[in-house]
């Protein structure tokens, strides 16, 4: 079975079109000047062409100057952001499943979505850490050692802030798929019972692409969010290798003058990884059935 | 690796001296500056002037007059929570009856603080910043002098400067840098380790003897990683330790000494590292990270460079009851902390106002009360009255802390603040980078 094709929209011309055009000028103009402003002044330092003392002077000496430590960090990242975003899609889309399946259990869900979703993310990892420290509730409730605990909080595998950034995350892509099933899953998903498709057949058939859209935006959200987000990895990561937001702060932060142009090196890297995977996701996105 | 890459002199880089508003650019980078005008006009010129702004009044009467009505911003170190209720509760209302404003603006590293004035700088904000005083010392104030963010030969103008002594060592430089009235002295600290009596009946008496305690008790000791403040001193320790004495390290920076003498530390650090927390997979990145290890029971010994807010902290029950300080015999590295006031605040006379009342004799005996804050006093106790010395007399003693006298008795100075960036930045790579 195929799905029908959404009807694609007569693209606006004319009047109408500049009208829509200027209607949204403003806010494209404020974004522009944040993301040109603040993109390219970051670039600029990292290039040496904005210096806190010393001379102006191009150079490239910032992106060599952590030559040594970038490639781990850059691994780290891009391991912790993978992880997280995988979990928060899994979990994620099951969770949307349940809420859209119109039982009380996916109002629960639903409800505990929406609440998840308003805790800040400092505010979470406080709690994670609080909860899973070698110290901390969890271990303390059965009665386990901190020898005995397993290094959750700092430890080799980066575990409580992947746990931080899935848990999170899993409530923001389950509330978005949610909410563009809910407007036409019903439709589909019963025309597709009545045609006599099994529960299996249903899920594969329907509902995955239909969620798959906007699954993919979520994720390349969950993805770019994280790969960037300083606050979890620094309270409940290890001190080596860090993350590449934490030692862009780490550097940003020293008391080093010079060392300002390495940390807008290493933001501009992480720039550049997000972008690439917007990228790719934008690329996966035109493959989905639903966009053509 | 480029050690000493913090000093900049006007020498060097014409482009510094304040008679080019903004540095020159080459004509190779033109275009490419060109091309970016739209966000050169929000960031302004690209380097603030690191020639010192001066104050420009005369007299204190002056002072008092322009402060009327200003409200200053002090920006602080929040994590010390008696810290911020001396501020708010004795400080602020004492500044607030001679008409000025005090509000705090904790921040978790006073680097950030400086961080703000010198962004403010770049933008070319030179005399409507947002930050008045910063409570500040070491490589922080350095660096801000090498770019011109603090104002200078202000604090002579203070009446209260008189209580100071002048030839202390301690108030005339600030890590090896001359102070040259660019900070008022606010209060002296010394550094301190602390364990628990209670799971060590035997404590060690020299920093080697830690260091072997803590291999002899794998597990039970480890300290911040750097650059963190207490974690970056605690590797200057060692430092000594390792080359001898604190003699043995000369106070200001040079390549050679850096060369001979820290492949010593760093073999030693790397070497402890199986026997900390851990078995050193791992640091706490901050004090109070360290701090909690050891409220937790996780370490049963935590440093810190303000030992007077132990007494507070073993009697609220946070520390354990056998919580002691433990005296080495080669001493511990002491110095001054300072408040300073960035060159582009909007309220300076206010910020004077605000920098002599805490130079006076009831904020500092209010300070130095142990249920206060317990910060040690920078004025000159020969040079008071007899009155005011027994306000100082009065104050309780305290089981677990021993006095100021005690605790800086062979105190050592600190190492100059170019010691700081290349030592940490070294141990990044030679001991975290080890494992």
């Amino acid at each position: 079975m195929s799905l029908a094709p959404l009807p694609t929209r007569a693209p606006v011309s004319g009047r109408r079109g500049i009208i829509g055009a200027m209607l949204v000028l403003p806010a494209v103009s404020l974004a522009l000047v944040v993301l040109v402003g603040g993109i390219g002044a970051a670039v600029l330092q990292s290039l040496g062409l904005m210096p806190l003392v010393g001379p102006v002077r191009l150079s490239f000496d910032a992106y060599s100057a952590q030559s040594s430590s970038l490639p781990e960090s850059i691994a780290v990242s891009l391991g912790i952001a993978t992880a997280s975003t995988g979990i928060a899609a899994v979990v994620g889309l099951a969770a949307a499943l349940v809420i859209v399946s119109g039982r009380w259990g996916g109002r629960i869900v639903a409800a505990i979505g929406a609440a998840t979703v308003t805790v800040p993310h400092l505010v979470g990892a406080a709690a994670i850490g609080l909860l899973l420290a070698d110290s901390g509730l969890l271990p303390r409730l059965l009665g386990i050692e901190p020898g005995g605990w397993p290094r959750l909080v700092g430890g080799p595998w980066w575990v409580a802030v992947i746990a931080e950034y899935s848990w999170k995350e899993s409530a923001f892509v389950a509330l978005v798929v949610a909410g563009t099933l809910a407007t036409r899953v019903a439709r589909y998903d019963e025309t597709a019972a009545l045609l006599g498709a099994g529960r299996l057949g249903r899920l594969r058939f329907v509902m995955i692409p239909l969620c798959l859209p906007a699954l993919v935006v979520s994720s390349t959200i969950v993805f770019v969010y994280t790969l960037g987000s300083y606050e979890v990895a620094w309270l409940l990561g290890r001190t080596y290798p860090e993350p590449l937001p934490v030692m862009a702060l780490r550097l940003f932060d020293s008391i080093t003058l010079t060392a300002r142009p390495e940390a807008a090196a290493v933001a501009v890297v992480t720039t550049a990884i997000s972008l690439a995977a917007v990228g790719l996701a934008f690329l996966a996105l035109r493959r989905t059935a639903m966009w053509r | 690796m480029n050690r000493s890459n913090t000093t900049f002199t006007a020498e060097e880089y014409p482009a510094l001296r304040s008679d080019h508003p903004c540095p020159r650019r080459r004509p190779g980078v033109a275009i490419a500056v060109a091309a970016a005008t739209a966000m050169l006009a929000l960031a302004g010129c690209s380097a603030p002037s690191p020639e010192a702004a001066t104050s420009g009044f005369d007299s204190w009467d002056d002072v008092v007059d322009e402060a009327q009505g200003q409200t200053v911003q002090l920006w602080m170190y929040g994590g010390d929570e008696q810290g911020n209720a001396y501020v708010d509760d004795v400080l602020a209302p004492a500044v607030a009856e001679q008409g000025v404003t005090l509000e705090r603006v904790p921040v978790s590293d006073t680097a950030d603080a400086l961080n703000r004035v010198l962004t403010e700088l770049q933008a070319g904000r030179t005399d409507d910043g947002t930050v008045d005083l910063i409570w500040v010392n070491g490589a922080n104030f350095s660096t801000g002098k090498q770019a011109g963010a603090w104002l200078c030969d202000w604090t002579g103008l203070l009446p209260n400067m008189e209580k100071t002594a002048a030839d202390d060592p301690l108030l005339s430089d600030d890590f090896g840098t001359p102070v040259d009235g660019c900070e008022v002295p606010w209060h002296k600290a010394q550094f301190t380790l602390a364990y628990n009596a209670d799971v060590v009946t035997d404590p060690p008496t020299t920093l080697q003897g830690v260091l072997d305690w803590a291999r002899a008790n794998p597990g039970r000791f480890t300290y911040p990683a750097p650059p963190d403040f207490t974690g970056s001193v605690f590797v200057r320790e060692v430092l000594s330790s390792v080359s001898g004495g604190s003699d043995a390290v000369p106070l200001a920076y040079d390549d050679e000494s850096f060369d001979e003498l820290t492949p010593a530390l760093y073999a030693e650090l790397a070497d402890l590292a199986p026997s900390l927390w851990r078995e050193g997979d791992t640091y706490p990145a901050s004090g109070d990270e360290l701090n909690q290890l050891y409220a937790d029971g996780q370490v049963d010994m935590t440093m810190t460079y303000g030992p007077a807010t132990l007494t507070d902290l073993v009697a609220t029950g946070v520390y354990p009851a056998g919580t002691r300080i433990l005296t080495l015999d080669e001493g511990t590295v002491g110095n001054a902390s300072f408040l300073g006031l960035p060159s582009n605040s909007e309220s300076a006379a206010g910020a004077m106002v605000v920098a002599n009342t805490t130079l006076s004799v009831e904020q500092q005996v209010a300070k130095a009360d142990p249920e206060a804050w317990g910060q040690f006093t920078v004025l000159d106790y020969d040079t008071l009255t007899a009155d005011e010395q027994r306000l100082f007399d009065a104050l309780p003693e305290s089981a677990v802390v021993p006095s100021y006298d005690v605790l800086s008795r062979s105190a050592n100075p600190e190492l100059s603040a170019e010691w700081v960036p290349p030592l940490d930045d070294g141990w990044r790579t030679d001991v975290l980078g080890a494992q």
